[in-house]
């Protein structure tokens, strides 16, 4: 089995974040959380649940279409459900309790901005949107981050847009909304971030082999909260969820259209 | 009056081109489907050819329809929680008419703008919910999501107001002349609050069957004649999105579409050629590879 590439890596550490109490869904370009929960399905977390494009409940997909919002993902699926009534009601309801989303630019506390690069009425970029994320951001007590571009324009100390929420303004902000749990990790493609128990700061959990914590300092625009002293470098895949993830999860590589 | 039994009803059957003309210059309009999937992209192209103006467009997780109205220069402004061309990438039009300013976005979250349909919908000032709470969204209009903090609980949350639209067209697979419609399993990803909120609603179908079809299976009806204004046959009416589960979205014309945008000068070639010029909608289905590609994306049993 050759090395680990870097999405393989990220996939299979985020995969290892998810357990069987996971119960997940996903939103638009998320090849990488897709492949993870279904990783993690084939191997430690048979019990996983994962609604394919948040409506496919319990899909297991040959391969991966060019859309993560597309029917191509909801083979073999045991229940297609209703957005409004089933999904948003399961998703208030708390039944579904893990949600990764990505952005452009993120900060300290795991917002995210998809809204706009520049001010909101006169936009240097027009992204998509929010979508999603502003919401769940705000109902699902498990969430989780990724980024296939760890460099100081997208980890930036302030954003052009909020638009959802991570911890908030950190501290007990999401508490003082009335909202649940809050980001656990952010996996990038140098390194595994998770919060600061207090100020809810990113801090640097792992670092990915190659890559030294003063490389991730220099890539990341905000300051990061202390980590430990000898940060370790992330844990390698096995063989097994190497082999898994390129045969059977994601035979076509639909997770590169994330780093290119 | 055209007869569909001893007793003659009214059928609401329209052709693409008279459906069209139901939508008035500056209406609020709302899409059905999401993203890849279920748009009524046919009505779409209607609309565009007839360079209708001023459209306030409702299209909550949306990308190639908000092109093609943008391109045709119809609207004036997106009420939306996502505009993209998914793996495929930004929406070049889109982006760039907000970029210049010629096309005004409005956007929300995708269940603050369901909360603002349902409102619509149940006859409700507002509907109040937690998404958006600590966003920049909420700022953008205070005027219709509102935050306040429930007097009992103490509790923040989000008054979310009605948005009432004039005409939501959206694609199911069938029909009868009568306006009752099956969607198909029941894949209606937000449609339903759309079809509750407009005041007028135009449903484009993959076939018409008779209205003892409907009778015979009462439990697969989804939206009843009532509630539906007028209807429209239209074979391969989603594409190039899908209609789940007859036939996926045309990944090709995405890709196609892509790569066009790389150049003005192409943009405009594929959009004459393969987007707005065709005259009917079977020869915008030939001009984009006609049976060869119909079979390519219909889908089999699995």
């Amino acid at each position: 089995m050759s090395a680990a590439t870097i999405d393989e890596l990220m996939v299979v550490t985020l995969a290892r974040a998810f357990t069987n109490e996971t119960r997940a869904f996903n939103g638009a370009v998320s090849f990488v959380p897709v492949c993870a929960y279904l990783l993690a399905r084939r191997t430690h977390a048979p019990e996983l649940v994962w609604a394919a494009s948040s409506l496919a409940v319990d899909a297991d997909p040959k391969s991966i279409p060019e859309s993560t919002l597309s029917d191509g993902l909801w083979d073999g699926a045991s229940m297609l459900s209703n957005s409004a009534y089933d999904f948003w009601s399961y998703a208030q309801g708390r039944r579904y309790n893990t949600f990764a989303f990505r952005g452009a630019q993120m900060d300290a506390y795991g917002n995210v901005n998809n809204t706009t690069i520049g001010p909101y009425a006169s936009p240097k970029v027009r992204l998509p949107g929010g979508g999603g994320m502003a919401d769940l951001g705000c109902m699902i007590p498990l969430i989780f981050l990724w980024s296939t571009t760890h460099d100081a324009r997208t980890f930036v100390e302030q954003l052009d847009f909020r638009s959802g929420i991570g911890w908030g303004d950190g501290g007990d902000h999401r508490a003082r909304l009335g909202l649940p749990g809050g980001p656990q990790l952010c996996v990038t493609n140098l390194c595994v971030f998770d919060f600061d128990p207090d100020s809810k700061r990113m801090r640097i959990r792992s670092v990915h082999p190659g890559v030294t914590v003063d490389q991730v300092v220099e890539a990341t625009g905000f300051e990061l909260a202390p980590s430990a002293d000898d940060v370790p470098e992330t844990d390698a895949p096995t063989d097994e969820e190497l082999r898994i993830l390129r045969e059977e999860v994601d035979p076509t590589g639909a997770r590169l259209r994330e780093f290119r | 009056m055209i007869s569909t039994g001893s007793v003659g009803f009214e059928s609401k059957l329209r052709t693409l081109e008279e459906a069209a003309g139901e939508v008035a210059d500056g209406a609020t309009i709302a899409l059905g489907g999401l993203s890849m999937n279920a748009v009524p992209m046919a009505f779409v192209r209607e609309l565009a050819r007839r360079k209708v103006r001023d459209l306030t467009l409702v299209a909550i997780v949306h990308g190639m329809p908000v092109e093609w109205l943008v391109a045709a220069g119809c609207v004036r402004r997106v009420i939306s929680g996502l505009v993209s061309l998914e793996g495929f990438g930004l929406a070049p039009r889109f982006r760039a008419a907000v970029q210049s300013g010629e096309v005004e976005i409005e956007e929300y979250s995708e269940h603050t703008l369901i909360c603002r349909l349902q409102a619509a919908g149940y006859g409700l000032p507002f509907i109040p919910t937690k998404a958006g709470l600590g966003t920049d969204m909420l700022a953008l209009h205070p005027e219709t999501t509102r935050e306040e903090v429930d007097e009992t609980t103490g509790e923040a949350y989000v008054e979310c107001t009605a948005l009432p639209v004039d005409v939501a067209i959206v694609h199911a697979d069938a029909a009868d002349t009568r306006g009752n419609v099956r969607v198909d399993p029941k894949l209606v990803w937000m449609d339903s609050e759309l079809v509750k909120a407009a005041a007028r609603v135009i449903v484009t179908v993959e076939r018409i069957l008779p209205e003892r079809a409907f009778r015979a299976a009462p439990e697969r009806t989804t939206y009843p004649r009532f509630a539906v204004d007028t209807v429209v046959e239209a074979p391969w009416g989603a594409y190039p999105t899908s209609s789940y589960p007859t036939y996926g979205y045309d990944g090709a014309f995405f890709e196609a579409y892509q790569r066009a945008h790389a150049d003005p000068a192409t943009a405009a070639s594929f959009w004459e050629e393969r987007i707005a010029g065709p005259e009917t909608h079977a020869a915008f289905l030939d001009a984009n590879g006609g049976p060869e590609t119909l079979l390519r994306i219909a889908r089999r049993p699995t």
